[in-house]
């Protein structure tokens, strides 16, 4: 599963892929890799024990954001990724991966097309509605990893774009 | 004694005067605002009524309403708590002529002090240091410098009708005080309508200290010794401790005299606090007296072994003190942090919204005065202030410690909080030298960011929710799904057996 949060300016890009049970491997920004055994105490409250180092983590989903408590201080994460029902959508990393669980309706779009900003990309269909999937810039579709009627989990990516101009 | 007390305030102090009241065995009354129906303090006390729309104007201002309420309820008292109407005299001579007991100072003495100029007059009168000042500079330059010289530069030009820095000059070099007075003249003219100046002695680097003083009504008054409220931002305290290290004996014998002198000189009932600058070498010079509870009473209250509310509802019943000042020593050291829904990166602007997650700290000389709750909507009407922690501890360096564990504990999710901002205040090393004066944020912490060196370790904490919450929810990827069971949310501990 891959994930990108934004801290502030920074994007953090994590690849999160189950090892076993209760266990990932966790890479950061393409260079860091992490052992991690998780486990959701609460729903408020994460045990992980990272590279063999256990830490308790309380934190909360605000909407597109997650807030991670750590030492006294709070974190706020964004996801780089949002979408509307049918309409507008947001989208900000080249890697486009689907924000929640869900089928994709319709592939709008072939490798290699160009897309303007704003064009709709794919339809996923997830919590009975329907999201259109848009480019947030002038891109090229460099890759599709999915194709209609299929079911996708929250996090997997779905297309990979390569911008013309960076997103701002 | 009374039988119910009417608390005329909301948030914390509301809650602290409530629990106060339940200790001495008297019934309490809350007031509340539209905004406020889900609010603590409103579950706190036995009773609550509600007294008008969210404006504070409209409900926690409105004398009418108060009164009303106090009738209906069969109050025999009201306490005021800080802020809203607890200095204001005419509230106090209200409550009394509707035949009902208001806890603290006598209207006459609010009034008394409620005037910052006649307030310095009266106790400069009675022989208590005020910042050398000039109420009427002459309008001619030549006049204007030779008086500027004879009080001694830097020198603070204020409005008179004014307020919140409109007016106000700070003038170090005496070249620039005809310019400056110039301006600041036209300043005042613009925002008030006023243009009438005067000029104090300005001190660089001050300390804010106070001293909490205590009287009854058969002329016995103690003092409860000094707290120093330096660190301080837009104007106003947010790490208040006691006692001050800077203050030794001598300074705190001439500090304790003077706060007495200046309440006997209005003839102060209740509990009382005397603001006091203090200046680099010593020097102390009167601010202003504070008539009420004050914010950081937690600090006095800690060191010196008293519930000041409780001692406030004993001499508003006409009970005489039951120590004299030598029953009372101080005893160890102790610090409060103010935690407000504000922002510290963005000029400390404040930040209402829905607390989600709320743990406060605990653990041995550790205490919460908290005005929220989780799941609770901070409103958007009042003071952002959420909760007041303080700490004692034998001595500073252990109460500094306590406190930054303490705030390391506190967590408040969805709102953004000053804590975050607050351990780094209590870990600098001139906070732990006891290096404070009123501009040692702007000094220290002029860009305030939190170092943000562990959002590596928070991203992954987000993602693995993620992955878990969507599996919990999908049932999907052999990942168990979630079900809170008492046996996980005990923590680490194995029944002889391996986990499943």
């Amino acid at each position: 599963m891959h994930l990108t949060y934004r801290h502030r300016d920074r994007p953090i890009v994590l690849d999160v892929n189950r090892t076993g049970d209760a266990r990932f491997s966790v890479t950061v920004d393409g260079h860091t890799a992490h052992e991690v055994r998780a486990q959701m105490l609460d729903p408020s409250t994460l045990h992980l024990v990272i590279d063999g180092q256990a830490r308790t983590i309380r934190l909360v989903r605000i909407g597109q954001s997650y807030h991670v408590a750590i030492d006294g201080s709070v974190y706020v994460l964004t996801r780089e990724a949002g979408v509307t029902a049918a309409g507008a959508g947001v989208l900000a990393a080249p890697q486009i991966f689907a924000p929640m669980p869900g089928k994709v309706l319709k592939v709008l779009v072939d490798e290699g097309q160009e897309v303007q900003a704003g064009d709709g990309l794919l339809i996923l269909e997830a919590m009975k509605m329907e999201n259109r999937i848009v480019a947030e810039a002038p891109a090229v579709v460099r890759k599709l990893h999915v194709s209609e009627g299929q079911m996708v989990d929250g996090g997997e990516v779905m297309v990979e774009l390569e911008y013309q101009t960076a997103p701002s | 004694m009374f039988s119910k007390i009417l608390i005329a305030n909301r948030g914390e102090i509301a809650v602290r005067i409530a629990r106060a009241c339940r200790e001495m065995g008297i019934a309490s009354v809350a007031i509340y605002s539209e905004a406020d129906r889900t609010a603590p303090h409103v579950r706190a006390a036995d009773e609550a009524v509600e007294v008008g729309p969210p404006p504070s104007r409209e409900s926690y201002l409105n004398i009418e309403a108060i009164l009303a309420a106090a009738r209906t309820t069969g109050a025999d008292a009201i306490h005021p708590g800080y802020g809203f109407l607890a200095e204001n005299a005419p509230f106090a001579a209200a409550v009394h002529n509707g035949g009902l007991t208001f806890i603290g100072p006598s209207a006459k003495a609010i009034a008394a002090m409620g005037d910052k100029t006649e307030a310095r007059a009266l106790v400069a009168a009675a022989g208590v240091p005020v910042l050398p000042a000039l109420h009427n500079p002459p309008a001619d330059p030549a006049g204007l410098a030779a008086s500027a010289q004879r009080l001694g530069f830097p020198l603070l030009i204020k409005a008179a009708a004014g307020g919140g820095g409109k007016g106000m000059r700070v003038v170090r070099d005496p070249d620039e005080l005809p310019d400056a007075f110039a301006a600041a003249g036209r300043e005042a003219e613009a925002a008030f309508g006023d243009g009438r100046l005067f000029i104090e002695r300005y001190l660089e680097r001050p300390r804010h200290i106070e001293v909490q003083v205590l009287a009854d009504a058969h002329d016995h008054i103690v003092h409860l010794g000094e707290r120093e409220c330096s660190v301080q931002r837009r104007h106003q305290k947010i790490v208040e401790e006691s006692p001050s290290p800077i203050v030794g004996p001598a300074l705190r014998e001439r500090l304790t005299a003077a706060a007495i002198v200046a309440a006997r000189s209005v003839g102060y009932t209740n509990a009382g606090t005397v603001e006091f600058l203090v200046s680099p070498e010593g020097e102390f010079y009167f601010l202003e007296m504070n008539t009420r509870l004050q914010v950081e009473h937690p600090v006095t209250e800690w060191v010196w072994g008293l519930d000041l509310v409780h001692e406030q509802v004993r001499v508003a019943t006409g009970e005489p003190l039951r120590f004299r000042q030598d029953d009372l020593r101080p005893r160890g050291h102790a610090i409060e942090c103010r935690v407000y829904a504000e922002d510290p990166a963005e000029n400390f602007l404040p930040r209402p919204g829905r607390i989600v997650l709320l743990q406060e700290p605990q653990g041995p000389g550790v205490r919460v005065d908290s005005g929220i709750r989780a799941d609770y909507e901070v409103p958007v009407h009042y003071d952002p202030m959420l909760a007041k922690l303080s700490v004692w501890d034998v001595d500073r360096d252990a109460a500094r410690r306590r406190m930054i564990t303490a705030l390391r504990e506190y967590l408040v999710l969805g709102v953004t909080t000053s804590l975050p901002f607050l351990i780094d205040v209590l870990q600098h090393p001139a906070f732990a030298a006891g290096d404070t004066h009123t501009h040692f944020i702007e000094e220290h912490f002029p860009r305030w960011r939190h170092d943000g060196s562990q959002c590596e370790l928070a991203a992954i904490a987000a993602a693995l929710h993620t992955v878990l919450a969507a599996a919990a929810t999908t049932g999907s990827a052999g990942v168990r799904a979630f079900a809170p069971t008492p046996w996980q949310t005990l923590g680490a501990w194995r029944l002889g057996q391996r986990e499943p």
